[in-house]
């Protein structure tokens, strides 16, 4: 591949890509001569929506195509997968309805999908659309990336956080930093305005809602406080149009009425009326099932819309009225209010944050861009790009040990700046007592019962002593990313106990090393997919490089040698704009392409050899 | 404080070297006064404070140790970690005269418990008030005493702080006598903070909860 060669003389790193993994949507952005900029292969859009749909013969197909299938047959069609992370088969009850696939608690405590006989972890699908989505930067970038900043809810717990952190492992990306998705949005609006002042940003998204109140100084992104719903958003609104929807339909379905494929066809339906009644007075509403006889249709006036949601959209102005509490701020103290998050775009969401605090809202950056578009600021802060800007992030939520009697002794309060470290003193509570068991919750209740518990860990080889004696430090770590780890140590004897906290409803480490061998392992399928990306990205740098080179040498260049090359370059860039082409067509196309560039090869080299490589093999540039 | 093990300059932190920007690896948890090179003493200037934490933040967060080996970014993550911890602590006037007392000697908080009995009657006044108030809406008269109930309760911390204040400067000596009313008005503290989060949660928000 001499012509290759030449045009990957530079050794530089590999750049650090920015992803927002949404609950609706996905996509990459990267930091491109001087600023973030979305991910866009020719021809295809930035967005790969965040959904599956399973082939019978085991294809899992990801993104546009998906959702397209899943419109026809929604009974094998899964969306919403990060609305599971992190979390129990209880926790996702009222999302569960919807989907159209038996789920199990699996090992760990973590939602498993059982599809075709096959168990797919929530942070398994998420890999998946990870691998979409640094598959599209390939073909930008000319590399596959191998690592990111990915952005989660900024009231993603350390649980949520972790399945993530895990997802990307699943995917092949080193993961450099969790960041809070309100913050990335922040910083992607600041760093065009550079705005001093206090900033709330309202984030309202496919499945999370989050409040965020900055204070912009000099570059500094310090965030004083963050509230919100990690179960509100754009799936709850077309729920609470399902919901109407439902009543009147419900005569006529019968026992159908709980049956997830219909459940999801009408959700669906929901959806597009939602968006369309942002732009429309009134829209329609479409529901068919042949096998129920039904061809069904509803005017739905955005009015409907509007009381329909009007207790979710409550409960948002809750979760802000505790973020300015906590930040010790009234709503006039606020200088800016800025919109994050496809359900944004919902007109009564608008006019409620604008009432609420009093001023007209910012939504200058696309809604669904400007968290990607942040994280990529965020990975050029981290591969020391810029000193320019810092970002300073709290945690969302108190972690605490659970105390004798049930209550929580907090030990890192809520809004505290990450990182944060603190140690606690416990002591023994009978003579002779030789271990500890020790519960690491998270939450604002008072009862441990009522937090979170990321786990239970025990301190063993007290030496024996009177009640009381030992004094046992509990230290906790608080990383950058919000993910916590837990130390504990008997400081009399010395003993150290070294423990490893096992969160609920997360995989283990060896889970996810089997599921990565599986992956490599198991299909030729994944095999298949992988070998297109990469003769996609190959072909993606071969049409940059005889772009970059062509008009050089065009006259130099004899007409046929000229008319394959354009014709290849039109096959290859058809091929890449394709989402399913087979691995044998996308090789055949790329040999073409190869084939094609070698008169243009010839002569660069030629060229190149006569100026100053005399005397050096091909195989040394 | 040993001077930089790396240009030899004096420390003015255990965190950071200011000359040559040596993040300093650290045995224990430094002393929150230490780790903003100020002198112990309770009253401290927020803004200045807040200024200081910048800078040093600047120093050593990871953030920018990105490119850094894992041994470098451990360090920059818990000498901004122990910055942060001691940022919280200082800005806060209670957990301040907690920690001076504590260093002191004086009395832990479970060891004083001889609260006088009117304020103890009065707590459980305060308890009775807010738990009429919930399950109510934001109309109902028993919500209304809410309202006053958190400008009195307010207005006593304030009062409480200011003593506590006064009888923390200057320092008493090691062990003085007088840490054991200190503690007993740092308890009082904790009982009003206690009533004043929940009635912060009660008058948060309108929908009844």
């Amino acid at each position: 591949m001499a012509f290759l060669e030449l045009d990957v003389l530079n050794n530089a790193p590999k750049p650090v890509i920015g992803i927002d993994l949404g609950t609706t949507n996905s996509l990459a952005a990267l930091w491109v001569d001087g600023r973030p900029t979305v991910v866009r292969p020719d021809g295809m859009g930035a967005i790969v929506p965040s959904a599956f749909y399973f082939e019978k013969d085991g294809q899992v197909l990801v993104g546009h195509e998906a959702r397209r299938r899943a419109m026809m047959d929604p009974g094998r069609a899964l969306f919403s997968v990060k609305r599971f992370m992190g979390r129990g088969l209880k926790d996702v009850a009222d999302d569960l309805e919807s989907v159209p696939f038996e789920a199990r608690e699996g090992e760990g405590g973590v939602v498993r999908f059982l599809v075709d006989g096959k168990e797919l972890a929530p942070e398994q699908l998420s890999s998946f659309i990870l691998r979409r989505v640094v598959e599209q930067a390939s073909l930008v970038l000319g590399v596959r990336p191998d690592r990111a900043v990915i952005t989660v809810p900024a009231y993603f717990d350390d649980t949520q956080r972790q399945a993530t952190r895990d997802a990307a492992r699943l995917a092949g990306l080193e993961v450099l930093r969790i960041l809070n998705e309100p913050t990335a949005a922040s910083l992607a609006y600041g760093l065009d305005r550079r705005k001093q002042g206090k900033v709330a940003v309202y984030d309202l998204g496919g499945g999370t809602f989050d409040v965020s109140i900055l204070d912009i100084e000099d570059g500094v992104f310090r965030v004083l406080s963050t509230s919100g719903d990690t179960h509100l958003g754009g799936d709850d609104l077309d729920r609470a149009l399902v919901q109407v929807a439902l009543a009147e339909l419900a005569p006529r379905l019968g026992d159908s009425a709980s049956e997830p494929a219909l459940l999801q066809a009408l959700r669906l339906s929901a959806e597009r009326c939602k968006i369309e009644l942002s732009r429309a007075p009134q829209a329609e509403m479409h529901l068919v099932a042949p096998e129920l006889n039904l061809d069904w249709r509803r005017t739905f006036q955005r009015s409907e819309l509007e009381s329909a949601i009007a207790p979710l959209l409550e409960r948002t102005l809750d979760a802000c009225q505790r973020a300015l509490a906590d930040a010790s701020l009234a709503v006039a103290d606020i200088d800016e209010v800025v919109l994050v998050g496809g359900s944004t775009r919902v007109p009564a969401v608008r006019e409620l944050v604008e009432r609420f605090f009093g001023r007209t809202a910012h939504a200058e950056l696309d809604p669904d861009e400007v968290v990607a578009l942040g994280a990529a600021v965020q990975a050029h802060i981290l591969a020391g790009g810029t000193r320019e800007f810092l970002l300073l992030d709290v945690t969302p939520l108190s972690l605490g040990l659970e105390t004798m009697g049930g209550a929580v002794a907090k030990v890192i309060h809520r809004n505290s700046p990450v990182p944060s470290q603190a140690t606690e003193g416990f002591t023994t509570y009978a003579d002779n007592q030789t271990g500890l068991v020790l519960n690491i919750v998270q939450g604002e209740r008072e009862l441990a019962a009522d937090c979170r518990s990321l786990g239970r860990f025990e301190l063993k080889g007290i030496p024996p002593m009177p009640a009381g004696m030992a004094r046992i430090a509990v230290r906790f770590q608080l990383d950058a990313d919000g993910i916590l780890n837990v130390t504990a140590k008997e400081e009399t004897s010395g003993v150290a106990a070294s423990i490893t906290v096992q969160p609920m409803h997360a995989l283990g480490d060896e889970e996810v090393e089997r599921m990565l061998a599986d992956s490599y392992a198991n299909a030729q399928a994944d095999f298949d997919n992988r070998r297109i990306a990469d003769l996609k990205v190959e072909m993606g740098t071969m049409l940059r490089a005889t772009k970059a080179h062509l008009d050089g040498v065009r006259a130099d260049l004899d007409r046929e040698s000229l008319l394959d090359l354009e014709e290849a370059c039109a096959a290859a860039q058809a091929t890449i704009a394709t989402e399913r082409p087979t691995a044998a067509e996308t090789q055949k196309v790329r040999d073409t392409l190869e084939r094609a560039t070698l008169p243009l090869a010839a002569l660069l080299m030629d060229r190149v050899a006569k100026e100053a490589l005399s005397g050096k093999r091909v195989s040394d540039l | 404080m040993d001077p930089c093990s790396n240009c030899h300059s004096r420390l003015e932190t255990p965190l950071v070297c200011h000359s040559c920007h040596h993040l300093v690896p650290l045995d224990r948890e430094p002393n929150p006064y230490a780790a903003f090179g100020l002198p112990l003493a309770f009253g401290v200037d927020k803004e200045q404070l807040r200024k200081k934490q910048l800078q040093l933040t600047r120093l050593m967060h990871p953030d920018f140790f990105g490119g850094e080996n894992a041994a470098l970014r451990k360090l920059a993550e818990r000498n901004t970690a122990e910055l942060n911890r001691a940022y919280e602590l200082l800005k806060d006037d209670a957990a301040r005269a907690e920690w001076l007392v504590r260093e002191l000697g004086g009395p832990t908080q479970e060891a004083v418990r001889d609260m006088p009995p009117e304020f103890l009657m009065e707590v459980m006044e305060w308890s009775e008030t807010l738990e009429q108030a919930r399950g109510h809406d934001a109309r109902s008269p028993n919500r209304m005493r809410l309202a006053p109930l958190r400008a009195e309760l307010t207005e006593r911390r304030r009062v409480l702080l200011a003593k506590i204040a006064s009888n923390l400067d200057p320092l008493p000596p090691i062990g003085d006598p007088r840490l054991v009313q200190l503690r007993r008005d740092l308890n009082a503290v904790r009982y009003l903070d206690r009533a004043l989060t929940e009635l912060a949660e009660l008058l948060l928000f309108c929908t009844p909860r």
